[in-house]
């Protein structure tokens, strides 16, 4: 219970806040965040498929120092980094404990090791590239490969409103605990505060609701008088949006120097 | 009866809404769970998986299909881009099988007011996304671990754990975080929360199918999708014995089949998606002429 303690003091509203929105709006600088978003997804469905179809360990080894790098210059948050560790290597393990279990030996570690390989490589890929987006760039670039616009349109929306709302439900989370009784006795292993606290948890959500949909409802209203539904459904609006995205010599200079990097795994390991 | 249900079907706006509602709750409760530390006893793990009660509130309450799929882009979004976990393309398998799962328990319910469907519904939604997911962790391993036989205890301990987290999940998470709210919050929302987007409470006499989502094209997309696993599974072995004889060959050939058929998959997957959403316009153009 000390360490729950710890995380919730950790994690205070504010912190989490201000994470978020370094997350998404902090790397616009990096050499990553520069290339258009077409590149960064030809260059992510690469990195997010291939490696499950890999078997051999320098290959993997070779894309893993690849992806290793890249993460290097998109300079991801070392939380997210740390976060990623740390449920690699709980999976690895805990599937490696039972399979010991199971009467498998020391000769389990290796294919467990080369499967760890593999997911690693391919969450930094992913990390790298969907870090170094922010929210303007990455719905340009899902509506450019034909996404829906209502998709584009969400995410800026989450961006804009999740502050607001985690905000609301907090208050609305205190407000519960400032009028309702918490319990008196902790019980074994504080069972009766961690009941109490999902109850209010799920409760809060009951006046959420309600005014979410209202907000939801003015959303809505503000997009018709905007004229945004005419948009999400002609094409020619969104050529017209995504018309200052365009592939330039560094995209394909990246793409190229990455082609050449596998080529060269692929042919010499 | 036919102009009842003519009377519930939903504006472009109204669906929206519901859409937006569903995205924007669903997203903020995962991000909560996400924060939420988990307790382990031993080896069991008890954790806060989702506030399933949510999606599936506003699946029973609304037109389901518009509140699964909000649902399933708002953990999308929320959930993971937000908090920089995006994992990309496997992030398709969860928004698939969430949206099904809520999707179906939405269907299941035609009186919001009967506590007993609600619940079958609660669970039956929990249940479905579980087993669905953990059958693709386990398919995960089965591909990811070459020769799987070969290995000992292996089969078995992924068998095992995958099996007892699904126990966990809808024993745990799906009792204390999806049956109670829900069969709690369902009633009491009926006929509150609908004014609120302007449109009518949902009757006994609409309901929706399945048929609506799993149309031929569906089918034939999830068989070519797993086709192409398989073509994946087979050109990887191929390709290893390929390297071992013929040096120059080999790669250059693995190369070339992986990026067609990636491109392959790719196109289609695009194609389907622009298709949908062209038909679900079109029906939506369709139904406000007509009414």
């Amino acid at each position: 219970m000390e360490y729950t303690r710890k995380w919730s003091e950790k994690f205070s509203v504010e912190q989490v806040k201000i994470e978020l929105l370094n997350t998404a709006y902090g790397n616009g600088h990096t050499f990553l965040a520069r290339l258009d978003p077409i590149t960064l997804f030809i260059w992510y469905i690469f990195f997010g498929i291939v490696p499950w179809f890999i078997h051999q360990e320098t290959i993997l080894l070779g894309m893993f120092v690849f992806v290793v790098i890249t993460t290097f210059i998109a300079k991801v948050s070392p939380l997210i980094i740390l976060i990623l560790c740390l449920g690699l290597l709980s999976q690895g393990g805990y599937l490696l404990v039972a399979s010991l279990f199971f009467g498998g030996n020391l000769a389990t570690i290796l294919p467990l090791l080369v499967l760890t390989l593999k997911l690693s490589v391919i969450s930094l890929a992913s990390i790298s590239v969907f870090c170094s987006m922010d929210p303007d760039k990455l719905s340009n670039g899902l509506l450019k490969i034909g996404f829906p616009g209502q998709v584009s349109f969400s995410i800026a929306y989450g961006y804009r409103m999740l502050p607001s709302l985690l905000e609301e439900y907090h208050h609305i989370f205190l407000s519960f605990r400032l009028r309702g009784k918490a319990p008196e006795k902790k019980g074994f292993l504080y069972w009766r505060a961690i009941v109490y606290f999902c109850k209010v948890a799920v409760l809060s959500f009951y006046p959420l609701l309600l005014s979410t949909s209202k907000r939801a409802r003015t959303t809505v209203e503000a997009l018709e008088t905007k004229g945004s539904f005419y948009g999400f459904n002609h094409p020619e609006v969104k050529k017209l949006k995504l018309a200052n995205m365009k592939m330039q010599k560094h995209d394909y200079l990246f793409l190229g120097f990455t082609a050449f990097y596998l080529v060269c795994l692929f042919i010499f390991l | 009866m036919n102009f009842a249900q003519d009377r519930y079907t939903l504006t472009q706006s109204q669906k929206m809404m519901v859409f937006i509602l569903s995205m924007s709750l669903y997203g903020l409760s995962n991000m909560i769970t996400e924060l939420l530390p988990s307790v382990y006893l031993g080896p069991i793990e008890f954790s806060v998986e989702y506030f399933a009660f949510i999606p599936l509130t506003l699946c029973i309450l609304f037109h389901p299909l518009y509140a699964a799929i909000g649902a399933a882009l708002g953990e999308v979004i929320f959930g993971e881009i937000m908090l920089g976990q995006f994992g990309g393309l496997g992030e398709l398998e969860k928004f698939i099988s969430f949206s099904l799962a809520m999707y179906i328990a939405g269907t299941m319910v035609t009186d919001p007011r009967n506590k007993r469907q609600v619940g079958t519904a609660a669970m039956i939604g929990v249940i479905i996304h579980q087993a669905i997911s953990s059958i693709v962790d386990i398919l995960k391993v089965w591909v990811g671990v070459d020769e799987l036989e070969a290995v000992p205890g292996l089969v078995e301990s992924v068998v095992v754990i995958e099996g007892f987290s699904f126990l966990n999940d809808v024993l745990f998470s799906g009792i204390l975080f999806a049956l109670i709210p829900t069969v709690y919050l369902v009633p009491r929302l009926y006929g509150k929360i609908e004014p609120l987007l302007g449109m009518k409470p949902r009757d006994t006499t609409n309901k929706y199918s399945l048929k609506e989502i799993i149309g031929p094209r569906l089918v034939v997309v999830g068989v070519l999708l797993a086709g192409a696993a398989f073509l994946f599974e087979f050109l990887s072995n191929s390709g290893l014995n390929l390297i071992e004889w013929e040096l120059d060959l080999g790669p250059a050939f693995i190369w070339i089949s992986l990026l067609v058929a990636f491109f392959i998959t790719c196109l289609i997957i695009v194609y389907t998606l622009k298709k949908k959403k062209k038909t679900i316009h079109d029906k939506t153009e369709d139904r406000r002429i007509s009414s």
